[in-house]
């Protein structure tokens, strides 16, 4: 099974944040978005993701969009850092899907449809943050360390799984003591997110809850946005729909309004 | 999705939400087919994690629940659920509520006739009088004490005493339920209860494939608890005979406790002696007598004439035996597992004071049974992974010793079909000490490893 090698590899073999990246998001930071364009027009694999994402049906524009210029002028400062810091963690996404039935494409869609329900969930919130809104990015890295640690175990996996209904993260706690959430915490520390960021992940696991009610309120709500995604056919077909444990008391205090939010009936 | 099967149940576990948009998502066709070929006593579908549901959503379910009882007898139903969700199931299917709806999976198990807690005193309430009766008859069917209340009132006021009751019922209901023959182990004999009238049915309720694989994993008892049988007619007695002719081929016996002849011919009895089936009037008058039970091919010193031993085919697969031991353990411990002396003769347990066992059958292009012995220390080190905490539960060990000799069936089955050697294997079976195991085991000539990960030493025991 996976063994603390495994994962220190593969923590060690996540990259620093690319230059252009990181100046990109530097110019965000400080509200430059015609400036962070420019730099961000340099790496042509950044500009193609961006354009795929905002063009998706769920960003709602009638025409397309491929300004960079315009494509940040649109989202503002936090969803263009947000959907940046989507893009660095596309960029962690294997080339081919083997444990999870995904690929760039359905992944791409997994990232853009939880950062757009995100924004709307704090737009109802009233929260403006950067960093809150960013938060969102960070999530779907725990599919990705799936796929990478366990892959090469499947067929373990899949016979453990068949005896006993335990999740990945129960599985690789409780032979590491490191649980997904930790890893991407360490993905958010190389590459210098704002702590905040690692600390609604880890509390949104709905296992390592927060004393801090503010970011317990938002993890509790990015569980379950992660769940009401991860109830979507094509997510349920990948096999994504049980890959970590839902916390459904965790979230049974939210559920009403997330309902009338999603405006699921 | 496919479901976990534990204790002849299968679980499916969806989560979040079910609704006409992803429904058909949670079973393929595959999924589908596997499920309806389970030989199982239950299929369930836990509500435990989903938060949302409407009609559309569970009827994919309800699909499946259909063609599963076409196809055998199996028990279909919700279970784990809330009082809403309990209502909102009963409202969506008010008119065609053919699955049973089931608290929690361990009230599940109360119905489930081969679930080995028997005696528990069980209070009752339903406000439908037909589903309270039907629970009481299907408890007491299996074993169980029912205590039925007439009214919510009468309920409240005695579920206040907890203590007074192993279990405690309410928001359940049962729809179809299975009628499959109960079966039981005890000590080397396999028990079959038998009730009211037999007939041509009997062919489709007894579970021959169970009965097969506990004749080709050793077993040389059979006996059927008729206490309840009225009669039986002359398909069930050409049955009866049939099956006493196939056991003669083992070796083994059948035999029958409690039938009375009031109402059945006796000349049915003369053709049953005939075929070799015995009768007694009592279980004990076998059980406690081990003289008998010697002679029945039931005990340690069982007088098998053809004594199956260890053969070349099971000891040229030997390796595919052991490796699937310890890639298991080490899956588990995530530890190097160490291979010893390997030798071939009877099962060897030195000190064998707190130690337990497990052991699984497997059947097909080859038999033969594993048999991994552990100190219940080290049992409990390498089955950390699917216990999770500190824990000193024999009875949770012992099930979860279970679910590993389980994953090591799985594994040698996996394995050996590399060399297209297709083998099933039984359901696991565990021993909370040596005693019982060697009443199994002890005359039967296998190879003995000695294994070991992180210098935890345990047995292996590879026998036919």
């Amino acid at each position: 099974m996976v063994t603390k090698e495994e994962i220190d590899n593969f923590i060690q073999k996540i990259p620093p944040t690319p230059e252009v990246l990181k100046e990109t998001i530097s110019l965000l930071n400080i509200g430059e978005l015609q400036k962070a364009a420019t730099v961000a027009e340099g790496d042509l694999a950044l500009k193609s993701y961006l354009k795929s994402i905002v063009n998706k049906p769920i960003y709602g524009f009638r025409n397309e969009v491929s300004d960079i210029g315009q494509i940040f002028g649109i989202l503002g400062v936090s969803q263009s850092q947000q959907t940046v810091y989507n893009y660095m963690i596309n960029l962690l996404s294997p080339d081919k899907w083997v444990l999870f039935k995904l690929n760039k494409k359905s992944f791409q869609e997994l990232q853009a449809n939880l950062s757009k329900k995100w924004t709307i969930i704090l737009e109802y919130l009233n929260i403006d943050d950067k960093n809150i809104t960013t938060s969102i990015s960070l999530l779907p890295s725990s599919i990705i360390i799936s796929e990478a640690l366990f892959t090469k175990h499947a067929e373990d996996v899949n016979l453990l799984r068949g005896t006993k209904a335990l999740d990945y993260n129960t599985i690789l706690y409780r032979i590491s003591g490191y649980t997904l959430f930790d890893i991407c915490e360490q993905i958010a520390d190389k590459w210098e997110m704002d702590k905040i960021i690692s600390e609604i992940l880890q509390s949104s696991s709905g296992l390592n809850i927060s004393k801090d009610e503010d970011i317990n309120k938002l993890a509790k709500w990015m569980h379950l946005l992660l769940f009401y995604e991860l109830s979507q056919p094509v997510y349920v077909d990948a096999g994504l729909n049980d890959f970590i444990d839902f916390q459904i008391d965790y979230v049974s205090d939210i559920y009403d309004e997330f309902a009338t939010l999603m405006d699921i009936s | 999705m496919k479901p976990v099967v534990k204790n002849n149940i299968g679980v499916f576990s969806p989560q979040g939400f079910l609704d006409s948009n992803n429904n058909s998502a949670f079973l393929s066709i595959d999924d589908i087919d596997s499920t309806v070929k389970l030989k199982v006593d239950m299929i369930l579908v836990s509500m435990k994690k989903v938060i949302f549901f409407n009609r559309n959503g569970l009827d994919v379910f309800i699909k499946l629940f259909a063609k599963i009882r076409k196809a055998n007898h199996t028990i279909v139903g919700f279970c784990d659920y809330n009082q809403k969700q309990y209502d909102s199931i009963k409202k969506f299917y008010k008119n065609e509520m053919t699955f049973s709806l089931f608290k929690s999976i361990e009230i599940a198990y109360l119905f489930s006739s081969n679930f080995k807690d028997k005696d528990k005193k069980i209070l009752i309430y339903s406000d439908d009088k037909h589903q309270r009766s039907a629970m009481a008859i299907e408890l007491h069917n299996n074993g169980h004490y029912p205590i039925m209340t007439q009214s919510i009132e009468e309920f409240d006021k005695k579920r206040v005493n907890k203590d007074a009751y192993d279990y405690i019922i309410s928001t359940t209901y049962l729809g179809e339920m299975g009628n499959m023959i109960a079966s039981k182990v005890s000590g080397n004999a396999i028990i079959y209860t038998v009730v009211s009238y037999l007939d041509a049915d009997i062919n489709d309720t007894f579970n021959i494939q169970y009965h097969n694989n506990s004749l080709n994993v050793g077993f040389r008892l059979f006996i059927f608890e008729a206490y309840k049988v009225i009669s039986m007619n002359v398909h069930a007695l050409n049955f009866f005979s049939r099956l006493a002719s196939a056991a003669a081929e083992y070796n083994a016996t059948i035999a029958f406790v409690g039938l009375s002849f009031d109402k059945t011919p006796k000349a049915f009895k003369e053709n049953l002696e005939d075929s070799g089936i015995l009768f007694y009037d009592q279980m004990d008058d076998i059980l406690e007598n081990k003289e008998l039970l010697k002679e029945l091919g039931a005990s340690s010193a069982a007088n098998i004439k053809n004594k199956r031993t260890i053969n070349k085919a099971t000891v040229t697969e030997l390796p595919r035996f052991i490796d699937a031991t310890v890639a298991t353990i080490e899956m588990m411990t995530n530890s190097k597992a160490v291979k010893e002396a390997a030798q071939v003769h009877n099962i060897e347990v030195k000190d064998k004071e707190d130690k337990i066992a497990s052991s699984i059958g497997y059947y097909g292009d080859l038999d033969g049974m594993v048999i991994l012995v552990f100190p219940t220390d080290i049992a409990k080190k390498a089955c950390e992974l699917l216990i999770g905490e500190e824990t000193n539960d024999m009875e949770l060990i012992l099930d979860t010793l279970a679910e590993l000799v389980n994953i090591v069936g799985g594994k040698i089955k996996t394995l050996l079909s590399d060399d297209n050697i297709n083998v099933n294997i039984t359901l696991p079976r565990t021993y909370q000490d040596i005693d019982s195991l060697l009443e199994v085991v002890q005359d039967k000539k296998g190879v003995q490893v000695d294994l070991s990960f992180d210098d935890n030493k345990f047995l292996f025991f590879l026998t036919r």
